[in-house]
């Protein structure tokens, strides 16, 4: 090791630390120049991320299913040969039909609940390595959209506006850690707050010491104060487990969202609430056990032919 | 240490981070997947002096930080990728056996990453971030580290050939 480096080192070293403190205490106090950097970084970043992503939709669709296929290696192999035909009669229309079928999805939702909405393509999703869930979608101020605008796919709650720039908006997914919106139970009205885990499950927490929750309910958002930055009705998700600790003061409950989170191809944004609450009315309906026909048949006793015909 | 030669690599790392935040981030692999730029910036500290290194982490801490994606305050990559960048070049600058073996540097990076990822959540809890269950902090930490283990040896060739062409391996003599 140079000796004679070591001081200059030492000091290159500590210079940046500091200098980089000197950033993280800026930021924190809201300086400006710090979130236009951001802005600017995002601005150039944008046209990028629309190339790439219409270049590599079909291909991304492709990793995801691979990655959940069976683990069987001849189901796989068979599968693979299947997917390599149908993929190149499918590849062109594939993407465009997902997406008109979001699409149709979301404005059956919105059309329901009397929502004014934007839709959005999605065109970026959150990296790797960073702990937070978001999504960046090509509408942005240019579409009139504000911070904490609700932003839904045809299933229900995607996430909430976090940042808009220019030309596109960063989404705040419902799965992220640090999401929080006010539920309401379906039917029994009592309500919860839910929190993300940055999984596909959420957990409920009930307000109400007295009120009690059960797996299957269906949960929709309550509504914000002049509806920012969740307009009421829209459906959150399912109930699919409920813990019953006794020293708990209040009812807790795992959630499976209804929205996919991570394969979200369009979305649609709520610039505009209804006037009046939707109330329960967007709530999926379960599904209803088809009955099965019983027949049921009559014996009625022939009478037995007499020993002696009459002629 | 080179101004002249530190300069020329800042337009290798802007590409990699394009790349990163165009491409890689709409891939999604199984437990986490794993940071291409990352993993360039360790290996490229792995094979520089620990001044070059901590330059190197503070560039490219600065570029994770103005990401759209990131949500913590801009300073907390940097301040994350410095120390490690410095660490992981000081740890193989001193030791040239270190320096010979190809496997212990993919090692080296793969542990960086697990390193720098339990710095950032270090840091962020201490500036009040939420990062949700215990259980998706382990997996994400691992899964990285795991991929970093398995996608380190396709990419070393090419950072220590581009690190060779800028640098002509003259720093180690």
């Amino acid at each position: 090791m140079r000796r004679s480096g070591d001081n200059r080192s030492r000091l290159l070293l500590v210079t940046l630390i500091v200098t980089s403190l000197f950033f993280i205490t800026l930021d924190l106090r809201g300086v400006q120049v710090m979130s236009g950097l951001r802005n600017g970084a995002q601005t150039i970043l944008a046209p990028f991320e629309r190339v790439a992503s219409s270049a590599y939709s079909p291909l991304g669709n492709f990793f995801s299913d691979v990655a959940h296929l069976g683990r069987t290696r001849a189901k796989l192999k068979k599968l693979e040969d299947q997917n390599a035909k149908l993929r190149t009669t499918l590849i062109a229309h594939k993407g465009q039909d997902a997406q008109i079928k979001a699409l149709k999805s979301i404005l059956d939702l919105a059309g329901t609940a009397g929502y004014k909405i934007v839709n959005a393509k999605v065109i970026s999703q959150g990296s790797a390595t960073s702990f937070s869930q978001t999504i960046t979608i090509d509408a942005g101020a240019n579409m009139h959209l504000t911070r904490d605008m609700t932003v839904i796919c045809g299933e229900g709650l995607v996430g909430v506006v976090k940042v808009v720039y220019p030309s596109t908006a960063l989404v705040m997914l419902a799965s992220d850690p640090a999401f929080r919106v006010g539920v309401r139970i379906a039917g029994t009205q009592q309500i919860g707050i839910l929190s993300g885990q940055g999984t596909d499950h959420a957990v409920l927490q009930l307000l109400d010491s007295q009120s009690s929750v059960k797996v299957g309910d269906a949960l929709v958002a309550r509504g914000s104060q002049a509806n920012k930055p969740f307009v009421p009705g829209v459906p959150v998700g399912l109930v699919t487990s409920v813990s019953n600790s006794a020293g708990s003061v209040s009812q807790m409950a795992s959630v499976k969202y209804y929205a996919h989170m991570n394969s979200l191809g369009v979305v649609g944004v709520v610039i505009k609430a209804p006037a009046a609450d939707p109330r329960d009315a967007l709530v999926p309906k379960a599904p209803v056990p088809t009955p099965t026909p019983t027949v049921t048949i009559f014996v009625t006793p022939t009478p037995t032919p007499s020993a002696s015909p009459t002629k | 240490m080179n101004t002249r030669k530190n300069l020329l690599s800042a337009p290798i790392f802007l590409v990699v981070f394009l790349l990163q935040e165009t491409i890689m981030n709409q891939i999604h692999l199984p437990i986490g997947g794993f940071s291409v730029f990352l993993i360039f910036t360790l290996g490229w500290c792995a094979l520089s002096t620990p001044e070059t290194g901590a330059l190197v982490g503070f560039g490219a801490g600065f570029l994770l930080d103005v990401a759209p994606h990131s949500q913590g305050p801009v300073g907390q990559w940097t301040l994350v990728l410095i120390v490690t960048g410095f660490g992981i070049a000081y740890l193989r600058y001193g030791d040239d056996s270190f320096r010979a073996s190809p496997l212990s540097l993919v090692v080296i990076v793969a542990v960086g990453v697990c390193a720098t990822l339990l710095f950032y959540i270090g840091t962020g809890a201490l500036l009040g971030m939420d990062f949700g269950s215990t259980f998706q902090l382990v997996k994400t930490v691992l899964g990285n580290g795991l991929w970093s283990l398995a996608v380190t040896p396709f990419l070393l060739p090419i950072i220590s050939r581009l690190h060779g062409n800028i640098f002509e391996s003259r720093e180690f003599k």
